[in-house]
């Protein structure tokens, strides 16, 4: 089977080595980055199943996986997903009974596998080794024959169907080569730089340090694109959706009112209009040129304060209107008195919503009360 | 205008593969930029020179109290005049395109403190050295920094990915552009290196430190780099810049101090 892969983008996840490809929904994304680290590190196909099966069957319902070598293909399936096995001999559809733990085969002769996961996409973006989300995934020269239907059950909730219907229906339809011709309404774009370059596209500077020919007067390649060794932009991948970074709530950076003030034992008077930094000697990162923090330099004679010590931002979401404050891993840390509350330690990069009257207490004499704007 | 003298190097040099070099840099204290074109038929060299002319101006008439707006408006000049080129080009050359990454740093006056305003578009680099040690300021518009802050991959799996060369954020792109900024104390930058990914992409970062450690005349510091970039396989072109602020104390009690007299003044002497 050619190493030649694609994939349709979606919400699963395919952690894609360079024999092994792994298929994981939504719900599993805590494994990835340690299959990952295996798949890359040339890990085997059973070293991977290891991995997967390490914290048991009861917690992972659904799965993929696909390895090959030279000459065999082995194939596992669990729960939702289906596969189509194009060999030689004819094509075969792969999926888990209902009841069984999973369904494998070992294959030879196989010219192309698709892994269907949810819904009907068409797998035109090249899938390289790495890390994608996707709905389905082809490994191997695409075939021009149909692809199987997905059941309903898998295609809305992977992780929640537990029983999903088994019964793929072949329903004849364009390969992908004829359906990547026609105009496509699908999710975002391919994550994956390496794809053919569109004529028109903004911002392609070609492929990766292939050519190493450098801007010049004698460009060697007739068709753009000759460009700076290898950095390359990639603009156009702009909206394809990655995981979100999980804890990380994206707040606004400035609001139009206050939402508190921030009187200082210092005698400063801070309105919390955007985030306000405060510290030893802060520092502000990744800032926006609209959206400054506010940064507020405290003494701190016995070193009780860190250089960057506390943010105070505006809320979002549930603490929309109130000021939130986190702690950023201060080294003596900083205790919040909230009016008719215990006192409490803040934990690190944990936001606590203040209301009015509550107090900041940084160490080294340094108290922060909050009133109403 | 700013009680700091500034001591600096700038060193360049095309590397051993490619045939121009694309890179473009600027030492106008307080004023330093470095930024790495990108494009072909002298689309790169051009861009990453407009932006070294545009902080040019900026460096000419520079008010520090009002550095990050004067900052972001020289990235706008910047950024309109790369994609004015571009579409003149692409109207004979069709799929002709010019990018520039940028870095930034300026001194500004923050609340009456003096401070380093650093900003950063792309895959070149801000490094620091505090406290002895080197850290990296700046964090890369990259597909795989993207892929490092959500856990996916680790740094050296960064190195050798497949898609470590492709930037998502540039001068030139059609999109726009979004600077990070980032805001630092005086005194927490012992020496600041600017540099394009010739330099970071080539040598690692316990060279950087052992050079910027080790090398106490900037301007030799920043030929030592490129020197060892090139050494190291030259694959790029490859710039650096290092300013090292003198007379800068760094002892942070004597700091604490002078806040605390600062304090006591302005509450009248009643501490």
């Amino acid at each position: 089977m050619s190493t030649e892969a694609r994939f349709a983008p979606g919400d699963w996840y395919a952690v894609v080595g360079d024999r092994v490809t792994v298929l994981l929904p939504v719900s599993q994304r805590d494994r990835v980055a340690g299959l990952w680290d295996l798949a890359d590190s040339g890990a085997a196909a059973d070293a991977l199943l290891d991995a997967l099966l390490a914290g048991g069957l009861s917690s992972l319902d659904h799965f993929a996986l696909v390895a090959h070598d030279d000459d065999s293909t082995h194939l596992i399936v669990r729960g939702a997903p289906t596969a189509t096995v194009s060999s030689t001999g004819g094509e075969e559809i792969v999926s888990a009974a209902p009841g069984a733990a999973w369904a494998e085969q070992v294959l030879t002769g196989v010219t192309s596998v698709r892994v269907t996961l949810t819904g009907e996409a068409t797998a035109d973006h090249p899938l390289t080794p790495g890390v994608a989300r996707v709905s389905a995934v082809e490994l191997g020269t695409p075939s021009a024959s149909a692809r199987p239907a997905s059941p309903e059950a898998a295609a809305d909730e992977p992780a929640a169907a537990v029983e999903p219907e088994r019964e793929p229906e072949k329903e004849p339809e364009p390969g992908p080569e004829a359906a990547a011709a026609e105009p496509e309404p699908g999710p975002g774009p391919a994550p994956v730089p390496a794809a053919p370059v569109p004529p028109a596209a903004p911002l392609q500077f070609g492929a990766p340090a292939d050519d190493p020919t450098p801007t010049g007067e004698t460009p060697v390649v007739e068709d753009w694109p000759d460009r700076d060794g290898q950095t390359q932009a990639g603009g156009p991948h702009a909206d394809f959706e990655r995981p979100p970074i999980p804890g990380q709530e994206i707040g606004p950076e400035v609001v139009a009112e206050p939402v508190a003030s921030l009187v200082f034992s210092t005698g400063d008077v801070v309105a919390v209009d955007r985030t306000v930094l405060v510290g030893r000697a802060p520092e502000a990162r990744r800032f926006a040129s609209h959206d400054q923090p506010h940064v507020v330099t405290v003494p701190s004679p016995h070193q009780e304060i860190s250089s960057t010590h506390l943010e105070i931002r505006p809320g979002a979401g549930a603490d929309h209107g109130s000021a939130v404050a986190t702690d950023l891993g201060s080294t003596n840390g900083t205790v919040l008195a909230q009016p008719g509350l215990d006192a409490e330690d803040l934990k690190p990069g944990i936001a606590v919503s203040l209301i009015p009257g509550a107090v900041l207490d940084l160490g080294d004499g340094v108290t922060i009360q909050v009133t109403n704007p | 205008m700013l009680d700091v003298d500034l001591h600096h190097g700038a060193s360049t040099d095309v590397g051993l593969v490619r045939k121009v070099n694309e890179d473009s840099y600027l030492v106008a204290p307080p004023v330093f930029v470095v930024a790495d074109g990108m494009g072909g038929h002298s689309g790169g060299d051009v861009a990453s020179q407009m932006v070294v002319e545009e902080f040019q101006r900026l460096a000419e008439s520079y008010d520090p109290r009002r550095g990050a707006e004067q900052v972001a408006d020289a990235f706008a000049r910047a950024q309109a005049r790369i994609v004015d080129y571009g579409d003149a080009h692409r109207a004979m050359q069709p799929g002709w395109h010019a990018g520039t990454t940028a870095v930034v740093a300026v001194l500004v006056i923050d609340d009456g403190v003096t401070k380093w305003l650093l900003a950063n578009l792309g895959d070149s680099r801000i490094y620091r050295i505090v406290e002895r040690r080197l850290e990296q300021v700046s964090v890369d518009h990259s597909v795989v920094q993207e892929l490092i802050d959500s856990g996916h991959i680790t740094v050296e799996e960064a190195s050798v990915h497949p898609e470590r060369h492709v930037i998502t954020r540039a001068l030139g792109s059609p999109e726009g552009i979004r600077p990070d900024f980032f805001l630092l104390p005086l005194g927490s930058v012992e020496r600041l290196l600017l540099c394009s990914d010739g330099v970071t992409g080539m040598i690692g970062d316990e060279e950087i430190e052992e050079i910027l450690e080790s090398v106490a005349d900037p301007r030799d510091a920043a030929d030592a780099l490129v020197r060892a970039a090139v050494a190291a396989g030259g694959r790029d072109n490859a710039t650096a810049v290092v300013v090292d602020v003198v007379g800068l104390v760094k002892d942070a009690t004597y700091d604490s101090q002078r806040q605390l007299e600062s304090l006591e003044s302005k509450l009248g002497g009643r501490l």
